[in-house]
């Protein structure tokens, strides 16, 4: 028995796991010990993270459509063929008719050359991920507030922290492992205030629960604001030497009242003092938050009110301070430092800014286009129009993780050529002319930087099956035919030229990476890494503040409910590994609609009953879960099951700055299915 | 040479013992994997036998997480069935509490109607034990009667003495491997003897604050008056608790693969609540707290039942593991004062 050590392929706490390997199978996980995050310890999903490796459903030969049929074909065959038809369409359309979606689940190097490959070998911008659909907020209201988007410290930085703000984040079942660090702090006299709309199990276990009505953050955080400033726990050195912008924040903040908040959010005066006088008295706050702060349609402006609250309190570049935007995917931090997005070069480099993009044309050897691509949202709506005709779709299944289903199905539809690469039959694979079979986790070398900027690496326990390649290769092959040198002998000779042309990972090298990894930015080859970030500077020179107003919340009268979505401990998105996982799907077999059972009994609706949800967009026949964990006027879906699709219901109304679709609050109405 | 002499081997000697053993057997020892000790197939790579005792249990080399109990392939309408052999293996460094842990398995998967996959590996299995000298943090073996010292169930039992190790032979296969590679030991003086007498009186006495030898049935009582809402509040569901345990045992049987495939028998767990929520939707431990509770009971009351021997060999492992940061040991504390 072989045992390798290597990182969890699930969320983005990027737990270090033992891969147990008995004949060439991978026969189970454990914890690894000296892991930094995972010390010994997983979730359920980490534990059997192993079990979908060898499923018999893995796709294991390419594919391409013969009219109804799917025929195996050689690997030589099915790139030539979708390079043949990418350039068909670029000459008819311009490059900029096609697109690619790359992987939060892929490694750094197959990011950075999918990347590269939309770039230098297609010629367009076109190139997103999923992490438009949960982090683009972060990266947009961080990066001009404080400088970067990413977690400012570690996830074990917590353990020092006297106050917690935990947002937005159903902890327990998503972070498990930030989760279990909060609850070791809080056991270690810590204060937790969970601010949630549902009473999850993190709000179960907080010292004070906030529960605000859905897209109301920005109302209760700036009257937290209002109370500290009006307590005087403002740290006004802090505001003084490293912001500026204060003055207008504390104009708006004093409109914030504990009455006015309550009116609009529905927290209690008493509630919001509690949680303003914890947070603003204590040495050390951070704040965390995920999907639930980003995911609405005013993303943006609930993660820059989050940012007020750190900057004015002076808990920024300390250890246990800080804000801690929690990343779904173990490598979706990854994916967006690779820039597998329609505006950066890897490291955040603009493709506008001339000089960066000389750069990248001397290190790729060919011209690069100036124009910023479309977000995956927007590239959607382009495929339906005609605007985008010819895609790559790297292990992502927008069929049932992106809004608004019906149009995702007429998009992928109206595709002239659709190229997906993936380790399982997915619903998008259905709809693919090309089908490209790759390696898993298990299979592959390569590196995953995890939630906290950790980049660690991620090892190749046993070969991919059947014909299955890991997708440096895939992507290696494409860039040959389109004439783009990509001669890398291994994944490390990929991530040497990542360095050379990245500087916030400029000394990052696999030789260098240890159990622990190293976190950027790691400029040079002798740097330690960087745990904590904005310790003496801003990269922006002074922190901004922002001022942000809570949105006008339209009410409907034909859709008086608001759903609101999410994950399962026991899933991961669209359940293509761990629906294949027989232990978690036992856990969570079917999809069901938590309703409260105030709400469920005006409706005659029992645990158990079928009833039809509806929206503007789509409606859903599903199972009916009464719970108190939802409040009244809320119903929740988790979004992992094709069976009953809750993205059939969400709209794909877009944050104006960041482009996330609001999926948190989406107005439906339910009734049961027999009436 | 008789099987009760002690023998001494240096550290040198033993790499060589081993280097001859892995020429017939699959040698399997503690490496480090990820800078912490791991058991697995060793291939001449430096022994990590001064770490704490590796956390996952060497008990998988007989009950594997995840095993084909045998393949099917359909022909022309008829199933042919095959298996595999078990392997011949040699298990280096196994510490005491594994191998009580392999005692009570013993008296599950051994009793009444044998398990047949089991019994297979359990007789092509050498064992080479090692005292525990130096504990874990946070073991418990001495409370629970399973260490420091190993008290039988193994072939070969080692105890380091700093310069090398006491050899001493628990079986006529340990005796076998003692004069088939006779030229690797020397005769033990009887300082050695004392050494060994004198560390591991040492790892005992670290021990003792530890607690006694909990009292059935003051655990009982435990088990019946503990707040399990609470306990159920805290757990994260990690499961961590039971697939870590070296007792657990827990299965389920699968089928993958139509028409041809495999039946797989794969680790289970009774803290999650698919184990026992029935076809109708009905659960009879629809809790958490309840499935902690189970848990506790199967451990202290009815494996003893059904074996003689706790459910728990006081490894000290659920408590590392444990997501919620429970730590058993304050449990049984409170059980036993
Ligand atoms: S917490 Fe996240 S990274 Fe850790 S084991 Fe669970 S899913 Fe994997
Ligand atoms: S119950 Fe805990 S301490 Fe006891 S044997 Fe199992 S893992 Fe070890
Ligand atoms: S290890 Fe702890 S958190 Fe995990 S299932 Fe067991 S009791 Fe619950």
């Amino acid at each position: 028995m072989e045992k390798i050590a290597t990182i969890c392929v699930y969320c983005g706490c990027g737990c270090g796991l033992v891969l147990h390997v008995e004949d060439g199978r991978v026969v189970g996980a454990s914890p690894s010990p000296a892991h930094p995050v995972s010390r010994g310890r997983l979730c359920v999903k980490g534990w059997l993270a192993a079990d979908f490796v060898h499923h018999p459903d893995r796709l294991k030969t390419p594919l391409v459509r013969r009219g109804e049929r799917m025929a195996r074909v050689s690997w030589d065959e099915a790139l030539s063929l979708s390079a043949r038809r990418l350039r068909e369409i670029r000459e008819e359309s311009g490059p900029d008719s096609l697109a690619i979606l790359t992987s939060a689940k892929g490694t750094n190097e197959e990011n950075y050359l999918l990347a590269k490959l939309a770039r230098a070998a297609l010629g367009t911008n076109n190139v997103d991920h999923v992490a438009r659909l949960c982090h683009a907020p972060s990266v947009a209201g961080l990066g001009i507030a404080l400088g970067s988007g990413a977690m400012t410290n570690p996830i074990r930085s917590l353990l020092s922290s006297d106050a917690i703000l935990v947002t937005g984040s159903n902890t327990t079942e998503q972070h498990p492992l930030v989760a279990a660090t909060i609850l070791e702090a809080q056991a270690r006299g810590a204060t937790l205030i969970v601010a949630d709309p549902r009473r999850t199990q993190m709000a179960e276990l907080a010292d004070i629960h906030l529960a605000p009505r859905l897209g109301t953050d920005v109302a209760w955080t700036n009257g937290m604001l209002n109370l500290i400033i009006g307590r005087g726990l403002i740290d006004e050195d802090f505001i003084n030497e490293r912001t500026e912008g204060f003055s207008a924040l504390k104009e708006l903040a004093l409109r914030y009242t504990p009455a006015a908040v309550e009116r609009i959010t529905g927290i209690p005066p008493g509630d919001l003092e509690k949680a303003a006088a914890a947070f603003g008295e204590a040495p050390r706050a951070g704040v965390v938050y995920a999907m639930g702060t980003t995911q609405h349609s005013s993303g943006t402006d609930n993660v820059l009110a989050l940012a007020n609250l750190v900057l004015a309190t002076g808990n920024v570049g300390r250890d246990g301070t800080g804000i801690y935007p929690l990343r779904g995917h173990q490598n979706v931090q990854g994916a967006c430092d690779m820039g597998a997005l329609p505006i950066f070069y890897s490291g955040y480099q603009k493709v506008e800014d001339p000089a960066a993009r000389r750069k990248m044309e001397a290190a790729w050897g060919t011209d690069l286009p100036a124009t910023p691509g479309l977000t995956a949202v927007e590239m959607m709506e382009a495929a339906e129009e005609g605007r985008i005709r010819g895609m790559i779709i790297s292990g992502e299944n927008p069929m049932i993780s992106y809004p608004d289903r019906g149009q995702v199905i007429r998009a992928l539809r109206s595709l002239d050529f659709l190229a997906v690469a993936d380790i399982f039959p997915t619903e998008t694979t259905a709809l693919a002319d090309v089908v490209l079979p790759v390696a898993s986790f298990a299979e592959k070398d390569g590196t995953f930087t995890s939630t906290e900027r950790r980049i660690q690496r991620v090892r190749r326990a046993v070969t991919p099956p059947g014909e299955a390649r890991p997708e440096v290769e895939v992507a290696a092959e494409l860039l040959r035919r389109f004439s783009v040198t990509a001669d890398y002998a291994s994944p490390e000779e990929v991530m040497g030229e990542i360095s050379s042309v990245t500087p916030s990972y400029g000394g990052v090298s696999s030789r260098r990476l240890g159990i622990s990894g190293l976190s950027w930015p790691c400029p040079s080859p002798d740097h330690p890494g960087t745990e904590i970030l904005h310790q003496g500077s801003f990269p922006i020179g002074r922190a901004r503040f922002y001022v942000v107003e809570q949105q006008h919340l339209p009410e409907d009268l034909d859709y008086p409910l608001f759903l609101t979505t999410g994950r399962s401990l026991f899933h991961f998105h669209t359940g293509t590994m761990t629906r294949r996982t027989h232990l978690l799907d036992r856990e969570r077999p079917k999809a069901t609609v938590d309703i409260n059972p105030a709400d469920a009994a005006a409706l005659g609706v029992r645990s158990g009953t079928m009833v039809v949800v509806e929206s503007a967009t789509g409606s859903l026949e599903i199972e009916a879960r009464l719970t108190a964990e939802v409040p009244m006027g809320t119903v929740y879906i988790p979004f992992h099951f094709a069976e009953a699709p809750a993205n059939q219901l969400t709209t794909r109304t877009l944050d104006p700055t960041s482009k996330i679709p609001g999926l948190k609050r989406t107005p439906v109405r339910i009734r049961r299915a027999d009436g | 040479m008789t099987s009760t002499t002690a023998l001494f081997i240096s550290r040198e000697d033993l790499i060589h013992l081993l280097e001859e053993l892995s020429g017939t057997l699959e040698v399997v020892a503690p490496v480090l994997v990820g800078d912490e000790a791991a058991f697995a197939t060793w291939r001449g790579e430096a022994l990590a036998l001064d770490d704490k005792n590796p956390l996952a249990s060497p008990v998988e080399f007989f009950l594997p997480k995840k095993e084909v109990l045998f393949r099917y392939v359909q022909y022309s309408g008829r199933y042919t069935f095959s298996e595999d052999p078990p392997k011949a293996r040699l298990i280096f460094g196994m510490r005491p509490c594994d191998l009580l842990a392999l005692k009570v398995i013993d008296g599950i998967f051994g009793a009444d109607l044998s398990d047949l996959p089991y019994a297979g590996r359990r007789r092509s299995t050498i064992i080479v034990a090692l005292n525990c000298t130096s504990p874990g943090e946070g073991c418990f073996c001495r409370s629970m009667g399973s260490g420091p010292v190993a008290e039988g169930g193994y072939d070969l039992l080692l105890t380091d003495l700093g310069r090398g190790y006491l050899v001493e032979a628990g079986s006529p296969a340990g005796v076998y491997i003692l004069r088939a590679h006779h030229r690797h030991f020397e005769e033990a003086d009887i300082e050695d003897i004392k050494e060994k007498e004198r560390l591991l009186a040492l790892a005992g006495e670290k021990m003792i604050k530890r607690g006694p030898f909990p009292n059935p049935e003051k655990i009982r009582e435990a088990i019946d008056g503990a707040d399990w809402e609470e306990a159920g509040r805290r757990c994260l569901a990690c499961g961590g608790c039971s697939f870590v345990c070296p007792v657990c045992h827990c299965f389920s049987v699968l089928d993958q693969g139509v028409p041809d495939g495999e039946r797989l028998r794969c680790r289970d767990s009774c803290i999650l609540s698919g184990f026992s929520r029935m076809t109708s939707g009905a659960n009879p431990r629809p809790d958490p707290g309840e499935r902690l509770r189970h848990w506790y009971l199967d451990k202290f009351v009815y494996i003893p039942e059904k074996t003689g021997l706790f459910g728990c060999v006081g490894c000290g492992r659920c408590s590392r593991v444990c997501l919620g940061e429970a730590d058993r040991w304050s449990f049984f504390r409170e059980a036993t004062e």
